[in-house]
């Protein structure tokens, strides 16, 4: 080595000066806008009158959720023998529906609050209305677990409420906890949804104000809580917002883990797993931010909101998408490892029944959907067709749907005693039970486009280059 | 346990001092004043559906009324039926009494002791007084209480479409006899069922004495007695065998289903048990040789099976004497025989070896000539006299129905009384009967239901179900047993002796009376106090039948074969029929009963309807057989099962011009060309749960062929309908599950289960602590093993605990129904079982193995098709009581805990329905409410709110009171009959503190029985206290073959099963070194050992 180095290389081995390469950061907020122009483009979406495609839309999501409410109505009046739960598969339809949207729960809180304590600026932008969609998810979600039990007047057996027969929650059951998580997260996620929108909905106020309009004036108002954009309340606020996201952070990895314990505590081949828990984190996250895509793109469009949300921002999801969805990869191929490794001929089983049984069609779609379809975001001119981004994206909704209902049917359906095996087949009223939720998130969502400031205003403002003193530098945002 | 209450005789002033009477007409008793009791409430109250409560009261006062005074003709005992309104001496309200009463069924009764509460009977067990069947009772027994309270019942006696009150059925009925007084009888017809009643044989030969002209004839569907000509020519008399399985060391059953569908399955289950039980290493076991062409339950626990022709027995029975006997008479037949190289051979060398101590018998359905075989080879074995007993049996002189349908059609009949059956139903179909009943100038149906045949009955007299009657009935050895009734008719309905007796023109039509001077004239001595042992007992000591010597004569055998018809050539295009008992509505006598109907048939699993069952190859060349895959897991192993449920296509079959149609059902096992058809389905007159269920096989039964009949041909129509079978998946897949060894190898390795299964490659459960300790302190410490959790404190005075012995239990299904009377469960109808909800707390899995099972995911011969041969292990499976049981800790709401006796308890009011514990329970025995089965009609789930809603009245009676009745929403399963628990320590804590020793608090063993242990006939489950080291369940937990299902999940289930045997002889052909489903196992898990299968496949 050294003779050759000597002959070829006469000069020192090392450059004189690092000079590295300029990597130009993209504007979070493209085309030089000015606050002005920020603050009229989003009142205005609050303020102008409601477009004709509000309507329509309001009332096919109402109808759609109507399908939900007449599902209820007809599980609790009849039975849950309506759906197309049997021995074994007593969990089929309503859980995975749950599971399902409290997934998607999970990118708004995530973008809120992990991405704001790693200071992701580009949250900004799509952060309000993520939380939205958590929030409306959970509610979405909380629809299934209580109205799938059999008593449904009793459901309050499991709040620890002190009554007088002196008997509590069992306390060691993972659906105990379930309700403590989702209850939690659920408050929690409206808490910091409703801080964070405490500055826009003054600005709201006074333009209403301004404008003469008295009874909106007034109504936020009140939800405004006296904000006067102090420098006190300026600092009150941004300390506020960090203890929230503090405390939120935790919720994230928690409510996933805990619906995870569900399955993981039991002692059915294909639930009882130790992986579980990260692996449902990494798939919440996923279909949360698939759901981001589904809801931000066509938002995007119709408002003319591409200022705002950047290709920039797309990029980023595309590439926390195609990080979880091989992390969901990953966890497939370890439970399939594990069930081999681990010598178990029940474990054993159950895998090799999924892929291959007569759910093997469920199995597929969901590998397609959640270990293909991601990989795609490798490649920029994936990311930057936001058509296709968007089919993608219903693709990993689909496909996180299909996750669920592997995990829980298919193990179900085939686990311990051959005798006992059975196959599952939804009623109509599962599927519009269901179907319907979407209907009900729809109109949630629409009705927050519509009354409230579907960005974060003030953040935006602080991450515009002309917020910067260095604008036009590279690199002070990161 | 029991309670039985022996009345006190009435005093001498009661009998004979002052009566007391609210009015004349009470006094007088007239008919007149019957019929205003009747009445005495609203106009058409017993006409309409079913009964309400007011009716209900009704009968409890006329009862009351009737009681009071006693009817005409009759002493005071008639006050044993005793109204409620009115305290009766030494009753505890809430306490059940006990009553000795028989079922009858054709030519046996069954002996039953009724649970009644309140003066309703809510549950009948077998009574133990009856030595031979322990105790145990049937299927059929346990289910026939529902029959009682069937809301579709005859509510009335009717003539013409009008309703006639008691008085004037007496009057219809007395007057047919006058009528028929003047010409001795001629022009009256009977055609009655068969009966073992001595009443009903005495009043018969009265009547034949009185109306010698009069034809009495008598029809049963099914048989499940030998032909009595058989031995008549084989031993010169009117005789029948009763065998002594218990004797018995090896068996030999051509075609017969001894174990549950001949007469007298409940003795023979006992005995062949007891046969088969090992306790201990040095236990012989006895060996049993089946062939049969259908799959029976005496077919699953053969160690060498032979799927035959039922039209091939003949030739089997002859080359078995030919072996034995070595007579060449027997060679013509002999060489019939498709020859199965060196299985008869090895077989008859068996049996040579063990003369007098084997036995070979003949299903009933089989012509004389193969019985008169059987006889003639224990003749030659010695077993006459040694397992197999001759008994005397009266003659029956009744002429069979198809010459009652000559009689008919020669117009010689002018009245017909049809008593019980339903010929219009299950006459054979060359007879057209019902053209035939129409063409009779009257006809008077005595029946229970309004069926096919009162349908076309001018006049129909409601009949009393045996628990509402006086009666007798025999079992099978002879032995007398009382009828007694536990309420007076719920409909006002007669008695077979009573309506016989009233025709016969005698001067007594009391049933009771009648019963009381045949029984007092048999027993002799003091007439009150024998008659009053006899109902006390639940039977008459030493009535059996009189034994006699049985001298085999072979010389009426010639006649018998040149008789029974050649063995047909079967295929394809010429297939044998077989038309067999429907395993739980029998001949279609119990099709309204809901309870049965939703029993699933043990072998195929199908409830709710019956199929055309035929053999895998068959299904095959019909192509309804999907194809095999070549992927373990999707391999064609469900049966034509589409997405959860089986989609049965339609065959026809044709047999001699007649068609009928029904759903396929392959069923692995049938002798290739036989095609199975099940009777009693197929009712176009039932009632609401009967009707329309299932095919009816009578539609091409011929009275010259009537059991089975060769030259059918299939064809496979494009139509396909569900059936509700309740086991989708056949294969153990090689788990470790139902564990099984030949008896030599448990011989060698009593210890075999231990290696066989999961926990032997796992650590052990209960850590080394937990192996140094004996089984009760295992119960009460909980050794925590490796375990973080604190384990549950078990401090009771008991620890409850169960033991299945897979080894003796035949899989009757008593123990589903049995456990469905007691615990009130509901059933959920046809729609809802295909959904897979049935509510069954205890069930019997049922896997075939073949052997073939491979290692391999994918293909491999033994991963494709359903086997044709298979063996089949049998598990009742029940809540395992876990000492750590998963349910309980995934309930949310601690709806389910466990008791410190070690009992997993529900608390349904508390239990909001997550249905998390059924998720979590590995044996899958959770039951839920998806919908209010009691308060809904079956047919209008779906309605909601908008549906019918409430429980008939008349159901209601039967529930059980000490258990709750379950709603909506809720999660139900086995507790082991929690409340005969409870009761069993109440009333023993009562005694000991009565006996001055309240502390002994502890249940001695056999207290306390579970209702599946009772009714058990095998005797297979064992329940007690496992801390004392001498219960029964302690000991048989002790036997080396016990094991816990799954016991690698530490679970810990209190409920442990004892591994099954198999004892194939090694010289057969068809030996196997290891069970089949060892062999699976091995191959599939544990590719390495499987060069130890050993043996052929």
């Amino acid at each position: 080595m050294s003779d050759h180095g000597e002959q070829a290389f006469a000069g020192p081995a090392i450059l004189q000066e690092v000079n590295p390469a300029v990597l130009p950061r993209p504007a979070l907020v493209a085309n030089n806008r000015d606050f002005a122009w920020i603050t009229n483009k989003i009142c205005g979406i609050v303020e102008g009158g409601t477009p004709a495609w509000w309507w329509w839309c309001f009332g096919v999501a109402c109808f759609i959720a109507s399908f939900t409410v007449a599902g209820i109505i007809y599980v609790v009046s009849t039975g849950v023998g309506v759906w197309g739960h049997r021995t074994p598969i007593n969990w089929s339809w309503p859980i995975v529906d749950f599971v399902f949207w409290i997934g998607i729960g999970h990118a708004g809180t995530l973008i809120s609050a992990i991405l704001c304590l790693l200071r992701q600026k580009w949250r900004t932008s799509i952060n309000r209305s993520a939380e939205a969609m958590t929030i409306f998810a959970v509610v979405c979600a909380g629809i299934f677990p209580v109205f799938h039990v059999g008593r449904v007047w009793y459901a309050w057996f499991l709040f620890p409420i002190p009554t007088y027969n002196g008997i509590w929650p069992q306390f060691r059951s993972p659906l105990e906890w379930d309700v403590f998580a989702v209850s939690t997260y659920g408050m929690v996620s409206v808490m910091f949804w409703y801080v964070g929108m405490i500055p826009d909905l003054a600005t709201l106020r006074d333009r209403f104000g301004a404008a003469g309009r008295v009874i909106r004036a007034r109504i936020y108002g009140f939800f405004a809580m006296g904000w006067r954009g102090s420098a006190r309340a300026w600092s009150n606020y941004e300390m506020a917002y960090l203890i929230l996201a503090g405390i939120a952070t935790p919720l994230v990895l928690s409510v996933h883990t805990i619906v995870s314990f569900d399955f993981a505590v039991s002692l059915i081949p294909g639930w009882h797993t130790t992986i579980f828990p990260p692996y449902f984190v990494a798939g919440a996250i996923f279909s949360g931010f698939g759901m981001v895509l589904t809801l931000m793109l066509p938002l995007r469009a119709l408002y003319k909101l591409e200022d705002l949300i950047t290709q920039y921002h797309i990029d980023c999801i595309c590439k926390i998408t195609l990080a979880t969805g091989t992390m969901v990869g990953y966890a497939y191929a370890m439970e399939f490892f594990i069930a081999w490794y681990g010598a178990n001929p029940y474990e054993g089983f159950t895998f090799i029944n999924r892929a291959f049984g007569p759910y093997a069609w469920a199995y597929w779609i969901m590998i397609t959907c959640n270990v293909i379809t991601p990989q795609l975001f490798w490649f920029k001119a994936v990311r930057r067709n936001t058509t296709f981004v968007w089919v993608l994206s219903i693709f990993v909704n689909v496909g996180m749907w299909f996750e669920r209902f592997v995990i829980i049917c298919t193990s179900l359906a085939r686990d311990f005693l051959p005798s006992s095996w059975g196959y599952l087949s939804p009623t109509v009223v599962d599927i519009f039970t269901f179907f319907g939720t979407f209907g009900v998130f729809s109109v949630l969502f629409l009705l927050f486009i519509r009354f409230l400031p579907l960005m974060a205003m003030a953040e935006i403002k602080a991450v515009t280059p002309q917020a910067d003193p260095h604008s036009g530098g590279s690199h002070s945002h990161g | 346990m029991k309670r039985k209450i022996i009345h006190p005789a009435p005093s001498e002033r009661a009998v004979n001092g002052p009566q007391y009477w609210r009015s004349l007409g009470e006094l007088a008793d007239s008919p007149g004043f019957r019929s205003h009791l009747e009445r005495e409430f609203p106009e058409g109250a017993s006409g309409i559906d079913g009964v309400d409560r007011r009716q209900f009261l009704k009968i409890m006062a006329a009862s009351f009324a009737l009681g009071g005074v006693g009817l005409a003709g009759c002493r005071r005992p008639e006050s044993h039926i005793l109204p409620f309104g009115k305290s009766v001496e030494g009753y505890v309200p809430g306490m059940p009494l006990y009553y000795a009463t028989a079922m009858p069924l054709r030519k046996t009764g069954l002996p039953l002791l009724a649970e009644t509460h309140e003066g309703r009977p809510t549950k009948l067990e077998g009574n133990p007084v009856y030595a031979p069947n322990g105790g145990s009772s049937s299927l059929l027994a346990q289910a026939s209480l529902l029959d009682l309270y069937d809301p579709d019942r005859a509510t009335a006696h009717t003539r013409n479409g009008s309703v006639l009150d008691s008085a004037a059925i007496a009057e219809v009925l007395t007057g047919i006899g006058r009528t028929y007084a003047g010409g001795r009888g001629a022009g009256l017809a009977f055609l009655a069922e068969e009966s073992s009643s001595p009443t009903r044989f005495r009043l018969v030969q009265g009547l034949r004495r009185k109306l010698p002209q009069a034809v009495w004839s008598e029809y049963e569907p099914v048989s499940d007695e030998p032909a009595a000509e058989a031995a008549r020519a084989a031993f010169g008399r009117s005789a029948k065998p009763v065998y002594r399985f218990a004797r018995a060391k090896r068996i030999v059953s051509i075609d017969a289903d001894f174990l549950h569908a001949e007469a007298g399955s409940l003795t023979h289950a006992r005995d062949f048990a007891a046969g088969r039980r090992v306790t201990n290493k040095d236990d012989s076991m006895n060996r049993l040789y089946v062939a049969e062409s259908a799959f029976t339950l005496t077919g699953s626990m053969a160690d060498h099976r032979w799927r035959l022709a039922s039209g091939h027995m003949l030739a089997f029975a002859g080359a078995l004497a030919l072996r034995i006997t070595g007579d060449e008479s027997y060679g013509a037949l002999a060489r019939q025989l498709d020859v199965k190289e060196g299985w008869i051979e090895e077989c008859a060398a068996d049996l040579m070896a063990n003369k007098g101590e084997c036995l070979v018998l003949a299903g009933s359905h089989l012509p004389a000539a193969v019985h008169s075989i059987a006889y003639a080879i224990n003749a030659a074995l010695g077993n006459i006299g040694s397992t197999v007993d001759l008994v005397e049996v009266p003659e029956s002189r009744a002429v069979p129905i198809s010459d009652l349908a000559a009689r008919i059609k020669a117009g010689s009949v002018r009245t017909l009384v049809i008593l019980g059956g339903n010929p219009a139903y299950n006459a054979p179909a060359d007879l057209g009967w019902a053209a035939l009943q129409r063409s009779v100038a009257e006809v008077v149906r005595f029946g229970s239901h309004v069926d096919e045949t009162s349908a076309l009955a001018g006049t129909h007299v409601a009949a009393a179900h045996y628990l509402e009657s006086w009666g007798d009935a025999r079992t099978l050895d002879g032995t007398i047993l009382p009828i007694q009734p536990m309420i007076l008719p719920l409909f006002g309905g007669l008695t077979e002796i009573e309506v016989i007796a009233r025709i016969a023109g005698e001067t007594v039509s009391d049933p009771r009376t009648l019963v009381y001077s045949t029984i007092t004239a048999i027993a002799g001595g003091n007439p009150e106090a024998s008659f009053r042992r006899f109902l006390h007992d639940g039977l008459l000591a030493d009535s059996a039948y009189p034994k006699v010597s049985g001298d085999f004569d072979g010389s009426g055998l010639g006649r018998l074969v040149a008789q029974a018809p050649a063995p047909a050539i079967l295929g394809r295009d010429s297939l044998e029929v077989r038309f067999v008992a429907d395993h739980k509505v029998d001949d279609g006598r119990f099709a309204n009963n809901g309870w049965l109907q939703e029993c699933p048939d043990p072998i195929t699993k199908i409830a709710w309807d019956n199929a055309i069952l035929v053999s895998p190859k068959l299904g095959k060349a019909l192509g309804i057989a999907s194809k095999g895959s070549v992927l373990q897991v999707a391999r064609d192993e469900t049966n034509q099962f589409e997405k959860g449920r089986e989609m049965a296509h339609v065959g026809e079959v044709t047999l001699g011009g007649r068609k009928l149609r029904g759903p396929l059902h392959i069923q692995p096992g049938l002798s290739d060309y036989t095609i199975v058809l099940p009777l009693g389905h197929g009712r176009m007159v039932s009632g609401r749960v009967g009707q329309g269920v299932g095919f009816s096989a009578y539609a091409i039964r011929s009275s010259s062929a009537p059991h089975f009949a060769a030259g059918a041909t299939l064809a496979v129509t494009g139509e396909r309908v569900v059936l509700a079978d309740l086991q989708e998946h056949w294969s153990m897949e090689g788990r470790d599950i139902v564990r099984e060894a030949n008896v030599d190898e448990y011989h060698e390795k009593p210890d075999f289960v231990k290696e066989v299964g999961m926990e032997a490659e796992t650590p052990s459960t209960i850590g080394e602590e937990g192996e140094q300790m004996t089984p009760a302190q295992r119960a009460s410490e909980i050794p925590r093993g490796n375990s973080l959790y604190q384990t549950p404190k078990f401090d009771g005075v008991h620890q409850w605990g169960m033991s299945i012995d897979l080894n003796t239990c035949i899989g009757c299904n008593a123990c589903v129904v049995a456990c469905q009377a007691e615990n009130n469960i509901p059933i959920v109808g046809k729609d809802q079982a295909a959904r897979g909800r049935v509510m069954h707390w205890i069930r019997l899995d049922r896997y075939y193995s073949d052997g073939r099972l491979d290692g391999a995911a994918f293909g491999g011969d033994g991963n494709r098709e359903i086997p044709e041969d298979p063996q089949v292990s049998l598990q009742p499976v029940a809540c395992m009581q876990c000492e750590l049981a998963p349910c309980e800790m995934v309930c949310p709401v601690n709806a389910t805990v466990h008791d410190d006796e070690g009992l997993n308890v529900m608390a349904y009011n508390r239990c909001v329905g997550t249905r998390y514990c059924a998720n979590n329970c590995p044996y899958k025995v959770r039951r839920f409410n998806f919908f209010d089965w009691n308060e809904r009609r079956l047919d209008s789930l779906y309605m909601g709110p908008l549906g019918a809603q409430g429980m008939p009245e008349l159901v209601k009676m039967a529930k059980n009171p000490e258990v709750t009745i379950r709603m909506r929403g809720v999660m139900e399963k086995c507790t082991y009959c929690v409340q005969r628990v409870e009761n069993g320590k109440i009333r023993w804590k009562v005694k000991a503190s009565q006996d001055g020793h309240p502390g002994e608090v502890a249940v001695p063993d056999g207290t306390i029985k579970t209702a599946c242990q009772q009714v058990c006939p095998a005797e297979a489950i064992v329940f007690g206290n496992i801390l004392d080291p001498n219960s029964a369940v302690s000991q048989a937990k002790a036997r080396s073959q016990d094991y816990s299902l799954l016991g690698y999940l530490n679970t810990r289930p209190r409920t442990t099963y004892l591994a099954r045997l198999r004892n194939p002889n090694p010289r057969m052909p068809d030996y196997q070194a290891l069970p089949l489903s060892r062999r699976e196992r091995n191959t599939k898990t544990h590719p390495g050992v499987a060069a130890q299968n050993g043996g052929t496949a």
